[in-house]
């Protein structure tokens, strides 16, 4: 069901300004199947409410189950609402769903005491609805909304391997989140997952000589793995402990000064090709591959930091449901 | 009395009859406020009570004042409130503490609550070598199944080390811990699991007085020698004695092999029973009557596998509190056991049997690989803190309530012969249960005020300085917790300071990963309404399980949690100890279509008015529902406020209760 343009202008503006079920309700109707149209009518609003509203540095946060990444997010607001008092910071934590019921629990709400009604930091969850990679199909969209309204949109992910990579598609940072000594090192290795984070975490560091054991080993694997990669610097690895309140400064103060931001075209790009992916198969890929030879397409690819202008996406998703419901008209009158 | 007849008989070094002396009979008591339970200790005592067993209530176990926000709803419900030495003070007097054996239910604020014992003892003129009796203190449960656990396990076990050093040296006859599997049957625990969790619990905290080596040879056998344990005794009695005597062995061995102790006093397996609550039914609650009689059985009638200590709970605890009748009649059923039966004048009348020896080696084989389980994990502290023993009690749990739900486990007047005339004893003017005077909490709440102006604001202040640097520099806290007391320092304000240099702990909720054993007809219509909702408003239902308050007892809301996402919601579940605020935070946020709550300590109508209000800040119109301990006449009321719908320990069948929430919401305008 639609809202009527009067609601939405409302429950908008209301977002806009931080009113938590405001937001909660829009993430539910983004969360909703066949969203398409509603997305239109958001983001339009958005633009024509506030053509200038805010784009949150997005940060995705995965690691193995265990590692403690609820624990240290929960530490990482605490400390959020005194180092940034004008800044406002939101949360999505994604689980697994289950394979026989659909159904999922979903208890990685931080327990952090926040002052009462406060509405500097928003928290929600989401079931993966069985998709691979850790993300939920809609995490997207509800990424795109919430840096709409926060100075800082943190996405949790339980992931194991392969599974991180997702994440890292849709942050400007993603953080890979260890133990000490936990073994994760050489599964991670082997998966090539090591090669993608901006950063990363080795939690849990209650014990000096065992978290700089582990950190010496990571380093060294990073070091290895620059080999590969000559051009590039070393990321920064931290040493973090929730319980001995250690290191969770010094990450706060890198994520809150952190500048780099990723080209939201290559993102928007690379969203679009995942779901047609999954809606369409290799079938739905070879037309994209028509769409991309267009030239504007082709700008956005050789000019990925300034681009001719911003993509939209679900200007794209239209053009494209068009182009494929022309190739399947085609395809069924011959 | 000729020599043939004394192998059947138990007698004196004459040859003359000599039974057993009865065990201590105990009855779990305390509630209103400190004065109401002196009373009602005096009382019992009168009656032929031979020990006090003290319950606190919520706000002192989890180490709040009375006068904290979180307290509120909580002063007085399920036990005695205890602010500061003075309610101490009113708490016992004109009882001789030096002739009591005194049984504390205490954990988090165990420490606490023993240093005002000790400044009461001190002010009182009693040696503390005469003070007798036992501090709860223990981990498993408080992590597992009770929660009420305020510290880190590593800071709890350094607190517990520390009372075994203090009390070996001046409290000789004092148990500073009491090893507590009696609610990990309550939360679902079979008998291996209550055997395996509760001796691995003991190695942790005789590994961690080891390693702090405070103690000589000499001592340390003393130190294990005043191990105790709290077990609980269900209704499969003979399983249940078998189990009582399986610990008595596999205690003697490991305190033999591990700990080379050479003192066979010290490898006694000490132990009280409280018999199971899990069992009694809010159906035709008169049957629990004989439910706790055959429960005693299995701890009192052999004699290797008779408890120290017993209290019985009253045939009407699952309805709510008990009153004084209620009690008084299960104190009876002890003396009529003890003292009108000749249960104490035999030996143990089932040695040599076939039966129970192949019993009680099945069950020692399958404690003894669990225990190596959890040893080679590292030691109970890391079970508990991985999460390894909440999953296996959810796991229990689950399969039990399965069973009970597919009437493979027989519950009479529950799931079978359920139809019965409705007990005359339920008819009294009262409804046949206790509750307790709102009001009476001022009384507590004076005294505290009072106690506070009095005091020495300098002196207790200093105190509490030296308590918190103490705790950093890791020294024995007792002394200067001792010290607290004296000065006047209140609960709150000694829990608190240690909770600054230790912090508070949120342990794993153990529902990850659970699955129900369920696939009926009934499973299939609620799975068949999920996905109708689902369908018409585009996503899955989601369901906040709130568990709100000071309670601890989380089973109720982890099987709900369980359950709904067997049904196919989405479910949000954070664990216990919630404000309202956090609750109705979390339904706005992640836009839940229902919240559940889980109320067990009777604060119900305290707290729902509390969630009403924060909905109502955010205008949040989410439908609310409500399970735990509530009576009957309650229900209009919180209707009244907006409740949807109630659920009592009468609504065991999980999927019904599903059913009926997934119905709520199904015809809900679909939302913005």
């Amino acid at each position: 069901m639609m809202d009527s343009t009067e609601t939405l202008s409302q429950l908008v503006s209301e977002a806009l300004l931080g009113e938590k079920f405001p937001i909660a309700k829009i993430i539910s109707k983004i969360e909703t199947e066949n969203n398409l149209t509603f997305r239109e009518s958001l983001f339009n609003e958005i633009q024509s409410q506030k053509p200038n509203a805010k784009d949150g540095l997005t940060i995705g946060i995965t690691g193995t189950p265990g590692a403690g990444k609820s624990s240290l997010l929960g530490e990482l607001c605490r400390l959020f609402l005194d180092f940034a008092p004008v800044k406002k910071m939101a949360i999505v934590a994604i689980d697994p769903s289950s394979n026989i019921s659909g159904g999922s629990i979903l208890g990685d709400r931080t327990r952090v005491t926040l002052p009462r009604r406060d509405t500097r930091i928003y928290f929600r969850s989401q079931p993966s609805q069985l998709e691979l990679g850790g993300l939920n199909p809609y995490t997207y969209h509800v990424i795109r909304f919430l840096r709409k309204i926060f100075d800082y949109v943190f996405i949790e992910t339980v992931g194991i391997g392969q599974n991180e990579i997702s994440v890292s598609l849709i942050s400007d940072i993603s953080f890979l989140v260890m133990q000490p000594l936990g073994g994760d090192q050489v599964q991670f290795m082997k998966s090539g997952i090591m090669e993608v984070p901006e950063a990363f975490i080795i939690n849990k560091c209650d014990e000096e000589s065992l978290a700089n054991s582990s950190y010496y080993m990571l380093e060294s694997t990073l070091e290895f793995i620059k080999d590969i990669l000559p051009d590039q610097s070393l990321p920064p690895i931290f040493k973090t402990s929730v319980v001995k309140k250690k290191g969770i400064e010094e990450l706060l103060n890198f994520i809150l000064t952190y500048s780099k931001r990723k080209d939201k075209n290559i993102e928007t790009i690379t969203q679009l090709m995942q779901w047609i992916r999954n809606e369409y198969g290799r079938f739905g890929i070879g037309i994209w591959k028509q769409l991309e030879s267009n030239t504007w397409n082709q700008a956005v690819r050789l000019n990925p930091l300034g681009g001719i202008h911003k993509l939209s996406y679900e200007l794209e998703e239209t053009k494209f449901l068009s182009l494929i419901q022309n190739k399947i008209a085609q395809n069924d009158k011959n | 009395m000729s020599a043939e007849k004394k192998d059947y008989l138990l007698v004196d070094e004459n040859g003359q009859g000599k039974p057993d002396k009865p065990w201590i009979f105990r009855t779990y008591a305390g509630h209103t406020n400190a004065k109401a339970s002196n009373e009602l200790y005096r009382k019992n005592l009168s009656k032929g009570q031979t020990g006090l067993s003290i319950a606190f209530d919520l706000p002192t176990q989890c180490g709040y004042s009375s006068d904290h926000e979180v307290s509120r709803p909580e002063i007085g419900k399920v036990g005695v409130p205890i602010n500061s030495l003075e309610d101490f003070r009113i708490l016992f007097d004109q009882i001789p503490i030096e002739e009591m054996n005194t049984s504390m239910t205490i954990n988090g604020t165990s420490m606490w609550l023993l240093s005002l014992y000790v400044a009461l003892a001190e002010e009182r003129g009693v040696p503390l070598e005469k003070l007798n009796g036992t501090t709860q203190n223990d981990l498993i449960k408080e992590y597992l199944a009770r929660g009420t656990y305020i510290y880190p396990p590593k800071d709890s076990m350094k607190i517990i080390v520390d009372m075994y050093e203090y009390c070996l040296h001046n409290i000789p006859k004092w148990n500073p811990s009491n090893i507590c599997s009696y609610h990990l049957q309550e939360a679902g625990a079979t008998p291996v699991q209550e055997l395996s969790f509760a001796l691995a619990t003991a190695i942790a905290v005789l590994d961690a007085i080891k390693e702090r080596n405070c103690f000589t040879e000499d001592e340390f056998e003393q130190c294990v020698g005043r191990i105790s344990f709290f077990v609980n005794a269900g209704i499969r009695f003979v399983e249940e004695m078998c189990k009582m005597r399986a610990f008595t062995e596999m205690w003697e061995e490991i305190t033999k092999e591990r700990y080379g102790v050479k003192n066979a006093k010290y490898r006694v397996f000490r132990y009280g029973v409280q018999v199971n609550s899990l069992g009694l039914t809010e159906e035709q609650p008169e049957n629990n009557a004989w439910r706790i009689l055959i429960e005693a059985l299995g701890v009192t009638l052999s004699r290797n596998a008779r408890c120290r200590a017993l209290q019985l709970p009253a045939w009407n605890e699952a309805l709510s509190l008990p009153r004084p009748w209620d009690q008084q009649w299960s104190l009876r059923l002890q003396q009529v056991l003890a003292y009108e039966t000749d249960l104490l004048e035999y030996p143990d009348i089932f040695e040599g049997s076939k039966v129970i020896e192949g019993k009680v080696k099945a069950l020692k084989e399958q404690a003894k690989l669990e225990i190596q389980k959890i040893l080679d994990m590292g030691g109970a502290l890391v079970a508990i803190e991985n999460g390894y023993m909440k999953s296996q009690l959810v796991k229990s749990q689950t399969e039990r309530l399965s069973k009970i739900n597919s009437n493979e486990l027989v519950i009479v007047g529950k799931n079978k012969w359920t139809d019965g005339i409705k007990s005359p004893l339920m008819t009294d003017s009262d409804g046949g249960i206790f509750k307790v005077d709102p009001k009476s909490a001022e009384q507590t709440l004076g005294v505290l005020a009072e106690a506070k102006s009095r005091r020495n604001a300098e002196l207790a202040k200093k105190s509490l300085e030296e308590l918190k640097q103490a705790a950093k520099d890791g020294k024995n806290l007792m002394p200067y917790s001792i010290a607290c007391a004296k000065a006047l320092v209140t609960t709150g304000e000694w829990a608190d300071a240690l909770r600054e240099v230790y912090g508070e702990y949120n342990p794993p909720t153990g529902v990850d990963g659970q699955k129900l054993f369920l696939s009926d007809d009934k499973v299939a219509t609620v799975r068949g309404k999920v996905e109708a909702f689902t369908k018409a408003h585009g996503h899955r239902p989601k369901i906040v399980v709130g568990k709100p308050g000071l309670d601890g007892h989380s089973n109720g809301a982890e099987m709900i949690a369980v359950s709904a996402k067997h049904s196919g919601f989405d479910v949000i579940y954070s664990g216990i100890r919630l404000s309202p605020e956090e609750i109705v935070q979390s339904a706005v946020e992640e836009n839940a279509n229902v919240i559940g709550l889980s109320i067990l300590s009777g604060s119900h109508k305290e707290i729902a008015k509390h969630l009403f209000d924060e909905l109502a800040h955010y205008k949040a119109n989410i439908p609310v529902v409500i399970g735990g301990i509530i009576p009957e006449s309650d229900f209009e009321e919180l209707k009244k406020m907006g409740i949807r719908e109630i659920f009592t320990p009468k609504d065991y069948d999980l999927m019904s209760i599903m059913n009926k929430i997934i119905d709520i919401i199904s015809v809900e305008p679909a939302l913005v």
